[in-house]
């Protein structure tokens, strides 16, 4: 089999093409990882929706994401539990607080109080039926292991202050490093002491959950209870996307890391646009004989864009590799990180792209292919 | 091609260059006749318009005034596409330099011509490229890139891209200025015997005055004016 002449130059002119190689592997790297970086900032951020039993989250008018939530009263419970696909609801708070750290200083924590039953619809599925069972007794809390320096506390056992309420970790998760506050798990009781917004206040709640008899049906529900205008009504993944779209498109994370994301495209652009240009205007010569011989210029720039096509390829192929180290590198460092393969397709389709732009920019320098500039 | 008619005839062509003050004639009324079977050497001065005038018979330069009438068709009447077409189908050239893909094999350098020209087989692009390879000596070195091989084989693998695709017209602009005489005398017998062999018309373009011997007809070009000695081998 005959290799492309695209493929041969590439092959054996390598220290020609290799910046626009490494071009685009930056290129590529550079936006899967902040992307993967980002969806893994963001799924963190929604996790207590995600990771919940409920199928439809019940919150006040106009609600925009999980931290942005207002009390609503428990009597709406009734409401919602009388719709025929309901099997069962719950209410569910969720609240900032002031960590007071036993070592002195403070930090903002997100407070979550479930009910904890082996049932329960808000609980993390994540919690043991021990941790379940200790987070009965008022004033404890589970939170994650890696938010333990930030919370001045050593582990299990140790205690701290809310609000100037007792709280003391019984129990540690993996996994739930937020971008906030730390989150603090408790009982719906530990909750209610601890959150001045919810306290003397036994008929709010933040939330109500409900789960249904089917699960195909939470959108019929919540198109009947869109019916009351003072409520809003999501599906658990709507109400999780919802809570990561706001944070994406309404804080500077999501609006900075399209910024960098444009400025790798650009520079993996350029690089390979210029790479490209300069191989060619290397071979003008060779080409205007071409161009002599009758050759169409038609030929020559379809090797340009194969050799963009190539170098695009060869690109994604050497970023593969790094992305998958530096993505479990980050994973074990505590960040997360989030890979899925729809990421790869578009990273990769928008790198590829980028590659074939590049090429269509080094055609110009065909123009420059005149056969007369051979004759002295 | 009988060498009693002309298979490229050129009339009055004039061309310049600049305008006003600085405008330079560089050819003048100048008119000839190529043949096939003939090879046909053009010298002169630098800077006399030697290789003007190869640009403007091949279909590279279009003249001020003047017809260039190349197998029955008026080359200049011609759209640009056109003439890529008459040239792909009737033209090989050799420039100064050897302009080869410095990475591409000798092989590589060829295939490439007949792979890129329109409606030629695979099977025949490898036959004819071999075939090539072998009649220019170059049987051996087929395989190593132009960097590897010496000046002498490189103006070698030049020569048969611009005979590949065994041309009517093949036009030569000092095939041998970067070689020594005993290399260039290879390469004025090569094209040479592309005239007698194939009935090529061979139109060479140098300033050596050893190559007078193998040409048929030898041109004078002079401040833009033509003039044509006597046949070296009358």
């Amino acid at each position: 089999m005959r290799l492309p002449y695209s493929l041969l130059l590439i092959g054996r002119e390598r220290g020609r093409y290799l910046p626009a190689i490494l071009a685009v592997a930056f290129c590529a790297q550079l936006n899967i990882l902040q992307w993967g970086v980002l969806l893994g900032t963001l799924s963190v951020l929604s996790m207590p929706i995600d990771r919940s039993q409920a199928d439809v989250w019940v919150a006040s008018r106009d609600v925009l994401s999980l931290e942005l939530g207002h009390p609503i009263p428990n009597d709406w419970e009734a409401r919602v539990a009388s719709q025929p696909e309901v099997e069962r609801t719950e209410t569910y708070l969720f609240s900032f607080g002031y960590w007071h750290k036993p070592t002195g200083g403070s930090e903002v924590c997100e407070v979550v109080g479930t009910q904890l039953g082996e049932q329960a619809l808000g609980a993390l599925a994540d919690l043991t039926p021990e941790m379940r069972m200790r987070l009965t007794e008022p004033g404890a809390v589970v939170v994650d292991a890696s938010e333990l320096d930030r919370l001045g506390v050593h582990g299990i056992g140790d205690a701290a202050e809310v609000y100037g309420h007792r709280v003391f970790v019984v129990g540690l998760l993996h996994g739930f490093k937020s971008v906030g506050g730390p989150y603090v798990f408790c009982s719906l009781r530990t909750a209610r002491m601890i959150l001045p917004l919810f306290q003397g206040k036994p008929h709010d709640t933040m939330y109500l959950l409900a789960r249904c008899k089917n699960p195909a049906a939470a959108h019929e529900l919540i198109e009947r209870l869109r019916q009351y205008p003072e409520l809003s009504a999501f599906t658990r993944d709507e109400f999780s996307r919802r809570t990561r779209v706001y944070w994406l498109t309404q804080t500077n994370a999501g609006i900075g890391m399209g910024c960098t994301a444009g400025l790798a495209l650009l520079v993996g652009l350029v690089v390979t646009s210029q790479t490209l240009y300069a191989a060619t205007a290397a071979s003008l010569r060779e080409y205007a004989v071409l161009r002599a011989l009758g050759i169409s210029r038609w030929r020559m720039g379809a090797m340009v864009l194969a050799q963009s096509f190539w170098v695009g390829l060869f690109g994604i192929a050497v970023a593969m590799p790094v992305i998958f180290s530096l993505g479990a590198a980050a994973n074990f460092a505590g960040a997360r990180v989030l890979l899925p393969a729809w990421l790869f397709a578009g990273g990769n389709a928008l790198t590829m792209a980028m590659a074939l732009i590049s090429g269509l920019a080094a055609l110009r320098s065909l123009r420059l292919v005149e056969p007369i500039t051979l004759l002295r | 091609m009988s060498s009693s008619t002309p298979t490229l005839v050129a009339h009055h062509l004039f061309r310049s260059f600049g305008a006003g003050e600085t405008k330079t004639t560089v050819l003048h009324d100048v008119s000839l006749d190529l043949y096939g079977s003939q090879v046909s050497l053009l010298m002169g001065p630098s800077g006399s318009g030697k290789s003007t005038l190869l640009a403007v018979l091949s279909g590279l330069l279009r003249p001020d005034s003047g017809e260039v009438i190349a197998l029955g068709q008026q080359l200049w009447q011609m759209s640009e596409n056109e003439q890529r077409k008459f040239r792909l189908r009737h033209c090989g050239f050799i420039f100064q330099g050897f302009n080869l893909f410095p990475s591409l094999t000798a092989r590589e350098q060829l295939e490439m011509v007949l792979r890129w020209s329109e409606g030629v087989s695979q099977r025949e692009t490898e036959r004819r490229v071999e075939e090539s390879l072998m009649r220019l000596g170059l049987g051996q070195r087929a395989d190593l890139t132009a960097d590897q091989l010496s000046g002498g084989e490189k103006q070698r693998v030049a020569i048969a891209r611009a005979l590949l695709k065994e041309p009517t017209f093949c036009f030569a602009d000092e095939p041998t200025s970067s070689l020594d005489w005993s290399h260039g005398e290879q390469v004025v017998q090569l094209l040479r015997a592309a005239a007698r062999e194939r009935g090529a018309t061979i139109f060479i373009v140098a300033h050596d005055s050893r190559i007078v011997p193998y040409a048929d007809r030898v041109y004078y070009l002079e401040d833009g004016h033509l003039s044509q000695k006597p046949e070296p081998r009358a």
